[in-house]
């Protein structure tokens, strides 16, 4: 019970009171300095912004949270797939790692505008963006998870006699786990940033969109509710893989920690 | 305690078979020749240790045994088949335990069970009791992180039996534990072996280990290896951990440390 409250204290009351602190601070300093809410409005007004303009609000977030989810779940089973195959594949391995180096140098946002041009500007585009940015740190991950075997395993799963098949669905696949909730973690924050910029870039929904339509109404309030929203819900969908990773892998050491603190 | 598996009924033609045999094996890494001539013989449920200098050829060759790498020359059987691959009348140890850390311990040990398709719950008891005689049935449910490294070296060892192999493999599995602990898990093997009856090739570089366990210590000189020395230590058993303080175990102890600094030429 002790070690759990202290727990608590250190993983949660502590950053809560940090955090709060910081926004007393700025909603201080705003009105101490008296800063005009077009540069930088107070906390309390953007707390506003979100309660008075909620439905405006919602009805932009659920096309971008729709897209980012549809992109991410996309580009998980793809990049899985294609994680599979180049594990398999030595021709598809070879044939693949220079496009993934090559992803990884091209800032992938920069082609949101061609991406336009050829999907038009609507859900396609900013799904594609989404899919096509979350797509390659998933493979990436994936692959280093099927690939990473110990030897010393492999060696023991052969002497007893181990398919193939058998090392892949009893080996490679648990050792791939934690590989593929990091890359998880790390394409979701993509998704929603392919599907955030293709929204600047040419839409008439989604947060991205209405961020950018309120900045030209010069309307800040607005503007950071809009950004709140997002990473509230960008804070939700991490949370939640993090939530599904620790019941997933459940052997890996995030446990260790609650483990000892039993002891 | 009840054994756990009555040594199968084997045919007198069978029995009468060295259990394993390699007949004038040789191995060469490319260029290097790892082992230049080997012959053993290991009789049905005899314990038969390796001792040799680091280098020398002991792991390739209980690799060769294990089915998974190809001897240059000669001959290896089992029970008079020649091995051709892997099989599964052998179980193995390795130096590290080797243990799926995603699985439990209990599902670790059935892993072979599961890899060679034979019935799960049929091993289930088989399994537990091995757990029992290896002192880590209040751990069947735990995962190997919850174990001391000497306790998922014993489950490891379940792991190698529950399959009812007729071969042991040892490959030096106590040298990364602690002295007291290795000594200690010494008894326990002798313990098992006792209830569960199998022929045993087992790998180590101590002296004392080799005499303590074996019935017969095959000493292997340096790389290329040849076998330079065999010794049948013949001592009572079941053996105890004060049977090291017997003067008979201490001059087999010096007379294989003779043999071995006689080899090797210090
Ligand atoms: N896969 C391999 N390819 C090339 N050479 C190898 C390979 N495996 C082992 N060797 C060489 O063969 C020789 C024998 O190696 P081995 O691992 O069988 O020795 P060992 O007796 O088990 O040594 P140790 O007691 O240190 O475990 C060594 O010189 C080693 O370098
Ligand atoms: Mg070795």
């Amino acid at each position: 019970m002790g070690t759990k409250g202290r727990r608590f204290a250190a993983d949660i009351a502590g950053p809560a009171a940090i955090s709060i602190g910081m926004i007393v601070l700025w909603e201080v300093i705003v009105r101490a300095l008296h800063i005009r809410s077009i540069i930088l409005p107070p906390p309390s007004e953007i707390i506003m912004a979100m309660v008075d303009r909620r439905d405006l609000l919602l009805t932009h977030l659920w096309p971008s949270l729709y897209l980012t989810v549809l992109g991410f779940a996309l580009s998980v089973v793809g990049g899985v797939a294609v994680a599979i195959l180049i594990t398999y594949s030595a021709a598809l391995r070879k044939g693949f790692y220079p496009i993934i180096i090559v992803s990884q140098v091209i800032p992938k946002i920069s082609i949101a505008p061609l991406f336009i041009v050829w999907f038009g500007t609507g859900t396609m585009s900013s799904l594609l963006l989404a899919f096509l940015i979350a797509f390659f740190p998933m493979t990436i991950n994936s692959a280093l998870g099927f690939q990473s075997i110990d030897e010393d395993i492999a060696r023991m799963a052969r002497t007893f006699m181990a398919s193939d098949w058998q090392v892949f669905w009893k080996i490679r696949m648990p050792n791939a786990l934690p590989y593929i909730f990091s890359g998880m973690k790390i394409s979701i924050t993509l998704a929603i940033i392919g599907v955030i910029v293709s929204e600047f870039v040419a839409s008439q929904e989604g947060i991205g969109y209405l961020i950018k339509l309120a900045g030209g109404l010069l309307d800040t309030p607005l503007m950071m509710a809009a950004i709140t929203v997002l990473s509230i819900a960008g804070l939700i969908l991490y949370g939640l893989i993090a939530h599904f990773e620790r019941r997933v892998v459940y052997w890996q050491s995030s446990s260790d920690i609650s483990g000892s603190g039993g002891g | 305690m009840a054994p756990v598996s009555q040594t199968k009924e084997m045919p007198a033609a069978v029995r009468a078979l060295p259990a394993l045999s390699v007949r004038k094996v040789r191995k060469l890494y490319n260029e290097l020749e790892a082992i230049k001539n080997v012959s053993l013989e290991v009789a049905q449920n005899e314990f038969v240790s390796l001792l040799g200098p680091s280098g020398c050829g002991k792991s390739t060759l209980l690799t060769m045994i294990a089915g998974l790498l190809k001897q240059t020359e000669g001959e290896i059987s089992i029970n008079g088949t020649p091995v051709t691959g892997p099989r599964p009348e052998i179980g193995m140890v390795f130096q590290q335990p080797v243990l799926l850390p995603w699985r439990t311990i209990l599902d670790n040990v059935l892993f072979p069970v599961e890899l060679l398709k034979l019935p799960r719950d049929k091993y289930v008891p088989r399994a537990m009791e091995l757990l029992a005689m290896a002192k880590i049935d209040d751990f069947a449910g735990s995962l190997p992180r919850q174990l001391s490294g000497g306790m998922r070296q014993r489950a490891s060892i379940c792991r190698a039996l529950v399959h009812d192999p007729a071969i042991l493999l040892m490959d030096e599995p106590f040298s990364a534990l602690d002295a007291l602990t290795r000594d200690e898990m010494g008894v326990e093997l002798l313990r098992i072996w006792q209830a569960n009856r199998k022929t045993v090739v087992f790998v180590t570089h101590s002296i004392r280990e080799a005499a303590f366990l074996s019935d017969r210590v095959v000493v292997m000189g340096r790389r290329p290896a040849t076998i330079v020395e065999e010794m049948t230590i013949d001592l009572p058993r079941p053996r105890q951990i004060s049977l090291t303080e017997d003067e008979n175990f201490n001059r087999y102890v010096r007379a294989l440390r003779k043999a071995i600094e006689a080899s090797h030429g210090h």
